[in-house]
């Protein structure tokens, strides 16, 4: 491969195409955690200098919370186009990142995406395939497998030689892109040691993937006559691997599994805090039932008399429930994003590529876990700092009196939104079907290699 | 000088291609020493019989065996013992013959020096020059003469020739004619599948002539005259006989 060209050839066109598409990603990377820290500086800026209102007022003025990217996310990016990665945090509603416009393209447009990745998962296995599909047929053609089936060599020995060489070849194209990509990745991030771990596994399951598509190119040519036919059937099967089947799964999930549009998700959220949950009773019913508990609690005939401000219970009391309501229906959502995802793991019949593009976005922290992972925390915040000022409008006024006030030291006081992403072991935790899918695609491989090395005639 | 061990040996060979009977019976015994020129027109039998014995064929019926052993039973062993020269040796364009025989011998699990492949090549008439010059500039007779250092490394008991002349110009196959019949000297047992009546008088010891996968005629190379084999070739391959 060297001395015929292919080799230097592959491996530059490789090193051009990866490189390209990496600087391109870490320019948009380093782009968007700019913009987040200029948008997140001046918004906390404009929190603590709000000036002297209403605690509540203040809570609605709002706070944005931004998800930290991981330096991965420079290789693949995953899901970032379709959550966003920004959430405004506000009282009596939880906001979901997820319903960006793109979000609404539906699954199968989360597979198309042109990165680093999408060099990694999808045009790598054509170069593997480029390399491998006349490793026999070749050798048919010319005759020289006749030469060393009549020298003695075993099948399986010469057939394993091909596939380690075949795989050394792929890395020698490969590593130097690898190794520069690495380089760029040290020069503009600051990599910790759970980057370097996620790094890691990437590479091997990448290694992994890329081992099934060689084992499959080289039993596909032992088992056809003319290099052209292996590589039509080869090329076939990775447009399925890489294009129909993610698109052919995401169908039969969002089929199995529907998921509400965004209006009907918000209307079915306001429904049930109108209507009430069970048996709990309308908006009204509960409201006059937390009025009596109240006043019953206070020892006050009238709300009038009460000690706080009832305005404040009263909120906290409704936006209690709706959070309740809420947790409800975002459950269910990522639930049911969860099934969808399961589904699709059906069509990794058809190739490995849908489970290798979910590991590879799962160890970048961009997939749908890491996603949930954020927003729950970022909900926990909106509960500390909603709950802040509704302390404080509760406690600075009586009654029906909404007089509360607050000051700059008191928005000042909140602490800021501070996230700390989950480790490699809660990526690996997340990844075990997929891991799972890429393992028994690697086994089969390699049996049906050793299959066909018996069956292997010059 | 050999004791007449047989090295090579068909006995009662059937070989069906589907519907097709390639072989048709064949007995067929070649001892040390011995060169066997199998003559024959197209479709005669003469490369199936030679697909079998390196074990590419599996027989129908019958036997074959290489110094006792059955390339069927025990392909790796049997290969080890013979070496095998197709019409047109294949070899690896983007690399040099030395580097082709290193290639090959370390695949066959032999291991020799870069002085010694240089020596065999030499021994087989290749010129110095063109040792580690790349093979795709290479004649015929220049690949056929890499074939031959890889089986004088392997120190073949067997060698299998699948028309090795065809296409070369007289004087090359001349020079091959020689090298097969040194070969053949130090005790080899050579089955030789050809076309060529002028070679196989001239290297073989016994010349078979086979029509309809059977071996219709054999002579004694050494008192049979080129005309009557002549005549009796043709005679054989135009139904007259």
């Amino acid at each position: 491969m060297l001395r015929d060209g292919r080799l230097l050839v592959l491996a530059f066109s490789v090193f051009a195409v990866l490189i390209g598409f990496f600087l391109a990603s870490v320019a948009e990377h380093q782009q968007m955690q700019l913009e987040k820290q200029t948008v997140g500086a001046t918004a906390k800026e404009q929190w603590d200098t709000q000036g002297v209102k209403n605690p509540h007022a203040a809570a609605h003025f709002g706070i944005y919370v931004f998800k930290p990217d991981s330096p991965l996310a420079s290789v693949e990016p995953g899901l970032r186009q379709y959550t966003g990665q920004t959430l405004w945090l506000e009282p009596h509603k939880r906001n979901g990142a997820r319903f960006s416009p793109a979000a609404d393209q539906g699954l199968a447009g989360r597979f198309g995406q042109a990165s680093a990745g999408f060099v990694l998962y999808a045009l790598l296995p054509l170069l593997v395939i480029a390399l491998a599909f006349n490793a026999v047929t070749q050798e048919r053609e010319l005759g020289t497998l006749r030469m060393l089936h009549s020298l003695g060599v075993s099948a399986t020995r010469l057939l394993l030689g091909k596939f380690i060489g075949l795989l050394l070849a792929f890395m020698v194209v490969l590593l130097p892109a690898m190794a520069v990509a690495i380089i760029i990745l040290y020069q503009n991030f600051d990599l910790a040691g759970d980057d370097i771990l996620r790094l890691s596994a990437l590479s091997g399951t990448f290694f992994m993937y890329y081992a099934v598509f060689a084992a499959l190119a080289m039993s596909t040519s032992i088992h056809f006559k003319s290099s052209r036919l292996a590589l039509f059937t080869l090329v076939a099967f990775w447009t399925s691997s890489v294009l129909i089947a993610p698109r052919l799964g995401a169908a039969a999930a969002e089929m199995m599994v529907p998921i509400p549009s965004a209006t009907a998700f918000w209307a079915g959220i306001k429904k049930d805090i109108q209507q009430g949950l069970d048996n709990d009773g309308d908006h009204q019913a509960r409201e006059a039932l937390f009025k009596n508990q109240m006043l019953k609690q206070y020892g006050v005939a009238q709300v009038e008399d009460l000690p706080v401000g009832y305005a404040a219970l009263k909120r906290s009391f409704n936006d209690s429930y709706s959070e309740r309501v809420h947790a409800l229906h975002f459950d269910r959502l990522s639930d049911a994003f969860e099934r969808q995802s399961r589904f699709i793991h059906i069509a990794s019949l058809l190739g490995p590529s849908i489970a290798m593009r979910s590991v590879s976005m799962t160890l970048s922290g961009m997939d749908l876990a890491h996603q949930r992972h954020f927003e729950d925390a970022a909900e926990k915040y909106r509960h500390y700092f909603i709950g802040l000022t509704d302390d404080w409008d509760r406690e600075r006024s009586h009654g029906t009196e909404r007089g509360a006030l607050g000051h700059d030291s008191d928005w000042g006081g909140v602490k800021a939104f501070s996230y700390t992403p989950p480790s490699v072991s809660f990526a690996l935790h997340h990844a075990p079907a997929d891991l799972l899918v890429l393992l028994a695609w690697l086994v089969a491989a390699l049996i049906w290699l050793l299959f066909s090395a018996k069956r292997l005639k010059p | 000088m050999f004791p007449n061990k047989t090295l090579l040996e068909a006995r009662q060979l059937v070989v069906n291609y589907k519907n097709h009977r390639a072989i048709d019976g064949l007995d067929l015994s070649v001892p040390a020493g011995c060169v066997y020129a199998l003559l024959g027109g197209n479709g005669a039998g003469k490369t199936s019989t030679i697909n079998t014995f390196l074990g590419f064929n599996r027989p129908t019926g019958g036997n074959v065996f290489i110094d006792g052993e059955s390339p069927d039973q025990n392909p790796t062993v049997v290969r080890a013992k013979l070496a095998y020269l197709p019409e047109n040796v294949a070899l690896y364009e983007y690399m040099s013959g030395l580097e082709n025989l290193s290639f090959f011998c370390t695949l066959a699990n032999i291991r020799i020096s870069r002085q010694h492949a240089h020596d065999l090549l030499m021994n087989t008439g290749l010129q110095t020059d063109a040792h580690d010059r790349r093979v795709s500039t290479y004649s015929k007779g220049m690949r056929q003469k890499v074939g031959l250092a890889i089986a004088s490394a392997k120190q073949a008991k067997v060698m299998l020739l699948d028309e090795p002349t065809s296409g070369l110009d007289p004087s090359a196959a001349n020079d091959f004619a020689r090298r097969i019949r040194a070969a053949a000297d130090l005790g080899m047992a050579v089955l030789m599948a050809t076309h060529d009546l002028f070679n196989a008088k001239q290297v073989a010891d016994r010349i078979g002539i086979m029509k309809a996968g059977r071996l219709v005629e054999e002579f004694d190379a050494h008192t049979v005259a080129h005309d009557e084999l002549e005549h009796k070739y043709l005679a054989h391959a135009r139904g007259l006989l």
